[in-house]
């Protein structure tokens, strides 16, 4: 499934693209997610809950920051498993300088897999989309 | 004692209302899921989420150490254990090795990994939670034409080309058919994959016990006994010794055919634990891993004359088989190349069936197996021919029909139709919803821009499986009567009713027979241990084989109640009437109770005969029977939303002689709700990996109640020759007939736009872009 969109941080391009690469700020800003550690350049061990539906459950997995063009853009890539099935995310973040701010466009596709495609499949789009616009005004907060 | 005896009313042929429904409709019925047995155990499984993968490690230790678990095992314990059984065989057939739990790579999503023993059934789902799996994902492929085109991901890499088997036949002239024709038609159709949504899903329940060596098998089951036979195979039982019982059944429409993996894992672990254990098969899972139906790509090409005259059919069946071959998975497209002529004279037909693996369940029998598929290409075909020639769709069927005379009518296919009177029915459903006076109302509607349809299908049937050469297991079945002491009558089939009402018209059958009260007959059936060896319920089989079996079973006991009688009348003149011996010399008589005592009392044993009053009967069967019949529909389509309403809904059904009324009427019903939900509403969607995307209900859009149109039976009765009872089954009929009949009144709905074809399911969203494009070719 693709994904693309675009929003607005009341940040300074520089600024955001740093914010972006710091794990406190994204552990916080990122819905459902209990922690971040880092483990190696640009690579993250994640664990997060995911409320999709009727499922929810723990998903444990890897976020990976790739291609760093700082302060343009980055490439971000997401992968978990947990009970309810899995989930794999690739997507290119581009921030440009806006007046009052930054505009950051992603472009992407989420794939998932086991009771989540097969139960949650009709409503994964909306959350999704829901989860990318909650973490983008928790960025801003 | 002379005697008057009142003839007692004839029970064939009324509208008896089924014995089985009291304790179904009072929640009193015994499931799977109902048995509980002190100490049982409860097993969990856990599957792959992904479509193809391989294995690189299982990590069990967590689930291990949950309290309450007893133990878990993976692949590597049951690879010895066998494989899970196909037993179609084609020539060249390719059947992968299918390991109860996967050994060391997944198939499908669903694949079962691991299996949690715990003391309920929470514990072990929870546990079952706790193994870490890692995987290695491979590229899968789910789409049959996809995996059959050249670089596909190979489904097993043993067999890089996809293709399980070809197959070929081919009957008469097609080569000429189609040099000297007027006029071909070309189509491609589809069928698509559907989930058969039994109400109650699987479940097993095995009870070990090690000092007999004895297993028994509690499981939702349509073949008891082909499950016995393949069990005991496959974990080296002998089969004496393993009993399986298929207890109240909540419906199976081929999918409980099938012996699949947790049959056979469940046996296995009773065996390891030796305590009882259960194991019930969640919706979830039942979407993922109870086969599936259909799953055809057809392409057909139909040689005419000008006049109508159907010369030539040539079909290629892509089938889509999944990634294992489940018990009758590649024979079910073979079943659609018998049926593809349909009720058609043409005797040059041409046929080629790829199967091709793709990652994903088993595709298997699904009401109608193979039948619904051809049915639904053929009655599409002959339609799309008669837009061509502008011909009235019933004049074209008419004209190609085989005629009264014909019958025993051979096929190019090889079959031999039995009887009929295909023109009976489509005559008779024409009147009844004044097929005339209907095409001028669509006239007129068409003037008001109005999208009104009539669609028909005139359809044939393959029932009765049938001749044991021609099946996979034996087409014969058993029956055994029994006269109690008392006088009260046991019947023991070897079919085993879900649904089908045989426990109604067995004993209605027995009843007549005998001369005596339905209520003095029991019918059981569903456990090896009670009945003899049966084939089971599938195939539209159960009355016209199981039912015959009883008839002559019925006969030799008459002959032996005759004996007992005439030693108690000290008469060789006897006759029976109405639950009574007669003495034809004397009117003397003597009831079957007393009979019975003198039977068991054994005071006086007839020369020739013995202590007892009981027959056994194995019938085979000369042929398979060919029931047929003509629905016709009439549909209305929003335009502004793509909405169809089906306005009404006629099926006039003949299959052979009617029994009972009210139980034919309801499989029609049934089978008429699965055939417009695959013309309408129902789909397996399977995205490019592989996944199932319409994994519950909310997202898979089986027929209910609210959603089926008024149905309008009607009945022909043409007997069948084949067998005494003259019946040739009805449990498919609904489910072949509907999906032609409601497709073709949609197309005629929209064929001012120019529309030929449109593939199911025909969803608002495909018929409102298909209107508000202005119609596509």
């Amino acid at each position: 499934m693709k994904i693309s969109g675009s929003t607005q941080l009341a940040l300074p391009p520089d600024q955001a693209y740093q914010m972006m690469q710091d794990p406190e700020v994204l552990a916080k800003a990122m819905p459902g997610c209990e922690s971040l550690e880092l483990i190696g350049p640009g690579e993250y061990r994640m664990k997060m809950k995911m409320v999709l539906a009727s499922l929810s459950g723990a998903f444990e997995g890897k976020v990976r920051i790739t291609d760093q063009q700082p302060p343009t853009s980055f490439k971000l890539a997401v992968e978990g498993t947990g009970k309810i099935g899995f989930m794999k995310g690739e997507g290119l973040l581009k921030l440009a300088p806006a007046p009052g701010g930054t505009d950051v466009a992603y472009d992407g596709d989420v794939q998932v897999g086991g009771t989540l495609a097969a139960v949650g499949q009709r409503m994964i789009d909306v959350t999704a989309k829901l989860m990318i616009k909650k973490f983008f005004e928790k960025l801003a907060a | 004692m002379a005697t008057t005896i009142t003839k007692p009313e004839t029970l064939i042929g009324k509208r008896i209302r089924r014995r089985e429904d009291p304790r179904l409709i009072t929640g009193t019925a015994t499931y799977v899921d109902d048995i509980k047995m002190p100490g049982m155990y409860y097993a969990a499984i856990l599957r792959s989420p992904h479509a193809a993968a391989n294995i690189r490690s299982i990590d069990v230790k967590a689930a291990l150490a949950r309290k309450g678990v007893l133990t878990v095992f993976t692949g590597k314990d049951t690879e010895h254990a066998g494989s899970v059984p196909c037993g179609a065989a084609l020539p060249g057939l390719r059947v992968p090795h299918h390991h109860l739990l996967a050994l060391d790579r997944v198939y499908f999503v669903g694949h079962p990994v691991a299996v949690v023993v715990a003391t309920d059934r929470y514990i072990a789902r929870d546990a079952a939670e706790l193994i870490e799996v890692d995987y290695d994902v491979l590229p899968a492929v789910a789409d049959p034409e996809k995996a059959l085109a050249e670089g596909a991901p190979a489904v097993h890499p043993q067999w890089p080309d996809n293709t399980a088997f070809t197959f070929h036949q081919e009957g008469g002239e097609v080569n000429k058919a189609f040099a000297e024709a007027d006029v071909i038609v070309k189509q491609r159709i589809t069928s698509q994959r559907l989930i058969p949504m039994a109400m109650e899903t699987r479940g097993v329940v095995a009870d070990f016990r090690s000092a007999d060596r004895a297993l028994t098998l509690y499981t939702s089951t349509q073949a008891p006994h082909l499950v016995r036979t393949l069990v005991a195979q496959i974990l080296g039982l002998d089969d004496n010794r393993l009993r399986v019982v298929a207890p109240e059944v909540g419906g199976g429409f081929g999918s409980k055919i099938d012996t699949y993996a947790e049959e056979i894992l469940l046996a296995f672990l009773a065996m390891k634990i030796n305590k009882p254990v259960k194991w019930i098969e969640s919706r979830r899972e039942n979407f993922l891993c109870t086969i599936h139906g259909r799953g055809h790509v057809d392409y057909y090409e139909i040689a005419a004359k000008k006049d109508g005259e159907i010369t030539g059919i040539k079909l290629k069946i892509i089938q889509d088989l999944g990634a294992f071959l489940s018990l009758l998975t590649p024979a079910i497209p073979t079943l659609s190349v018998l049926m593809m002529p349909g009720l058609y004279r043409t005797k040059a037909i041409r046929a080629d069936v790829i199967g091709a693996f793709t990652n994903c369940m088993a595709t298997d029998a699904y009401r109608g197996a193979g039948r619904p598929e051809a049915t639904h290409g053929i009655e599409r075909m002959v339609d799309i021919l008669a837009a061509e020639l502008k011909m009235d769709p019933a004049q074209i069927r008419l004209k190609n029909f085989v005629q009264n005379e014909e019958f025993p009518f051979p096929t190019a296919t090889g079959l031999i139709y039995d009887s009929g009177d295909y023109a009976a029915p489509l005559k008779k459903a024409m009147e009844m919803v004044d097929y005339d006076a209907l095409r001028k109302e669509q006239a007129e509607a068409r003037t008001q821009g109005k999208f009104l349809g009539i669609g028909m299908s005139t359809y044939g049937e393959i029932c009765a499986f049938g001749p044991s050469p021609a099946t996979p297991a034996g087409g014969w079945e058993s029956s055994q009567v029994k006269i109690e002491p008392s006088g009260k009558v046991t019947v023991a089939t070897g079919v085993s009713p879900h649904g089908q009402g045989e426990e109604t018209t067995f004993a209605q059958i027995t009843a007549d027979e005998l001369g005596i009260p339905l209520d003095d007959v029991m019918v059981v059936h569903g456990d090896t241990s009670l009945v003899p060896y049966g084939i089971g319920t599938f195939g539209s089989r159960s009355t016209a084989v199981g039912g015959t079996a009883l008839y002559f079973a019925l006969q030799e006991l008459k002959t032996k109640i005759k004996k007992w009688g005439a030693v108690l009348l000290e008469s060789e003149d006897v006759s029976l009437e109405a639950g009574q011996c007669i003495c034809n010399k004397t009117r003397k008589s003597v009831s079957f109770k007393d009979i019975a005592f003198a039977a068991y009392r054994a005071m006086k044993v007839p020369a020739g005969s013995e202590p007892g009053l009981v027959s056994t009967c194995f019938w085979e069967p000369p042929n398979f029977t060919f029931p047929f019949g003509a629905h016709i529909v009439v549909t209305e389509i929003d335009r502004d939303t793509g909405d169809i309403a089906i306005r009404r809904y006629v099926a006039v059904d003949d299959c052979g002689k009617i029994l009972n009324p009210l139980i034919v009427d309801g499989q029609v019903h049934g089978g008429v709700a699965q055939g417009i939900g695959q013309a309408l509403w129902e789909e397996a969607v399977f995205d490019d990996n592989g996944q199932l995307l319409t994994g519950e209900l909310m997202d898979y859009a089986v027929a209910r109640a609210p959603m089926m149109p008024w149905i309008e039976s009607g009945h022909t009765q043409t007997p069948s020759p084949v067998n005494p009872l003259g019946v040739k089954g009805v449990g498919e009929a609904g489910t072949i007939g509907a999906s032609p009949a409601v497709v073709n009144s949609v197309v005629d709905a929209l064929s001012p736009l120019g529309v030929r074809h449109i593939d199911m399911p025909l969803t608002p969203e495909k018929i409102w872009k298909l209107v508000s494009s202005g119609g596509a070719k």
